[in-house]
């Protein structure tokens, strides 16, 4: 394989969101405006703690694993398991038959690893002496374990690694993927993140540090980004799977993409541990290098799926940062947070995914909630309805704690001046 | 009231690992005194509300940030007088 450039085109998306466990199904919601965000029961455990969540769907571990190790994984590892099944499925590729094992690679991205295996270990511990404690803590619970077991279940042979940058490990993913395609050193990358952070240790640190939506009667008015009112954002768990192929390998199988991963880029804010800086250079500067590295200017792109969490000051940073790079005509831009939550490492990839059915459909969905746009946040918003588009460029934003700005640059399948 | 306030204040900062020698009621929150950022602010308000059975919403936070101790102290007594006649009303 030569080192020529090779393009990346996405075949395959899998999915559990709050939103439900399959793609099209998804983005039918997001454009609907239909919220997956709702109060925990009363029976919860994070009743008390969290006013609302994003809980993905219940997958039981043992659809996923053999049931001898189904128990033994942290939440996380199934929710990228099932969604990876999913991508792979949908793209059509049993590793073996449809790709060479050594030519395919996982990257798959999370931020919390099994903590809620930990606590409950912990506690275990706590309350019954070492011998509550299992031996297969950490094979179930380190950040690596999704890639691995992904990696173990479909015979994956190739190159293979765990990215945590917070909440923008699942967009790094799929940038790794784009290096790795065009580099010719895998022509078939199963990426993007998982997380499942809905448990009291977690859900509470959140709350205490008062980054949470708080005080709306319907959980559905909770995530409102770039709204006047929003006061925070919806924790939310799930897990974002693509499956990235070489071009021309998904032309040889006769698979159609849903887009092409153009271009990435990444800066860092090198500010504050989890304040982005107020003006949102970091998070421009991500955008341009995105531009550039896809070969692409900014009156290129129609649709920029913005990070939009719904904090106060994130928006802002964000919609600034929109405004330094695009000047006076921002493309449309919306968040699907408002029906999501934030899904913390998987937002990035169920976000990237969101961007590819966007631009494949030439449909963009609205930002849910949002009825009083801040003026603090002057953007073309796509609010109330989603929008038809011709547009064969669109930027997906990822910002983190730490300071990571990641932007991918996704394009029509049909190149960025299909129409 | 106000000045338990400022010392249970000072003694919570310093507990925090920030220098508060020489701070006193007029020693702001923001970067010309303490320099408190956001999660110390949260950081602040839970010991408060632990300490006196207060509560401070999200919006408040903004707010605090840019506080003296002093304007704190007598925040945290009107919030403490507030919710002791809520207490006594039920």
């Amino acid at each position: 394989m030569s080192r020529a450039r090779h393009r990346a085109v996405v075949t395959g998306i899998g999915l559990l969101t709050p939103l439900g466990a399959d793609a099209a199904g998804f983005f039918e919601a997001v454009c609907a405006g239909r919220s997956g965000l709702r109060r925990p029961a009363h029976t919860h455990p994070l009743a008390g703690i969290l006013e609302v969540a994003g809980f993905a769907p219940d997958v039981d571990p043992a659809t996923v694993l053999p049931p001898a190790e189904a128990r033994r994984v942290d939440r996380f590892v199934v929710l990228a398991m099932a969604a990876a099944d999913a991508a792979l499925a949908d793209a059509g590729i049993a590793v073996g038959q449809d790709a060479d094992p050594a030519r395919t690679a996982v990257v798959l991205a999370n931020a919390f690893g099994g903590l809620a295996m930990f606590e409950a270990e912990a506690l275990a511990r706590e309350a019954s002496g070492h011998t509550a404690v299992s031996p297969y803590l950490l094979a179930g619970m380190l950040p690596n374990m999704a890639t691995a077991r992904i990696a173990i279940k479909h015979g994956v042979r190739g190159y293979s690694s765990t990215i945590s940058t917070a909440c923008a490990s699942g967009a790094y993913g799929v940038a790794e993927a784009l290096r790795l395609i065009r580099d010719g050193l895998a022509d078939v990358v199963v990426c993007g993140g998982a997380e499942a952070p809905l448990l009291p240790t977690a859900a509470t640190t959140f709350r205490n540090s008062r980054a949470l939506a708080a005080g709306w009667a319907d959980p559905a008015e909770a995530s409102r980004p770039f709204d006047r009112r929003r006061n925070g954002f919806v924790l939310g768990e799930g897990a974002g799977v693509l499956v990235v192929e070489r071009a021309e390998h998904a032309a040889a199988r006769g698979r159609p993409a849903y887009a092409e991963v153009a271009g990435w880029g990444v800066a860092t804010d090198a500010y504050h541990p989890t304040a982005p800086r107020a003006d949102g250079t970091g998070a421009a500067t991500a955008m341009r290098l995105a531009l550039a590295d896809a070969g692409l200017a900014p009156a290129d792109v129609g649709y920029v799926n913005a990070h939009g969490t719904g904090t106060k000051r994130g928006d802002a940073a964000e919609a600034l940062a929109i405004r330094a790079v695009f000047g006076a005509h921002t493309p449309a831009v919306s968040s699907v947070k408002g029906v999501t939550g934030h899904l913390l490492a998987a937002a990035g990839a169920v976000e990237a995914a969101a961007t590819a059915l966007a631009l494949r459909r030439g449909v963009l969905p609205p930002t849910h909630n949002l009825d009083d746009p801040d003026p603090e946040c002057d953007l073309d918003h796509v609010r109330k309805a989603p929008r038809e588009t011709a547009t064969g460029v669109a930027l997906s934003n990822s910002f983190a704690f730490g300071g990571h700005n990641v932007s991918l640059a996704l394009a029509h399948p049909g190149g960025p001046s299909w129409t | 009231m106000s000045a338990d306030v400022v010392a249970f204040t000072i003694e919570a900062l310093r507990q925090m690992n920030f220098d508060v020698d020489g701070a006193d009621g007029e020693t702001v929150f923001g970067p010309a005194g303490v320099d408190l950022d956001s999660l110390a602010v949260a950081e602040l308000a839970l010991r408060v509300e632990d300490a006196y059975g207060v509560k401070f919403g999200e919006e408040d936070m903004e707010r605090l940030a840019i506080m003296s101790l002093g304007e704190f102290a007598a925040d945290v007594s009107t919030r403490a007088q507030t919710s002791s006649l809520d207490g006594a009303a039920k």
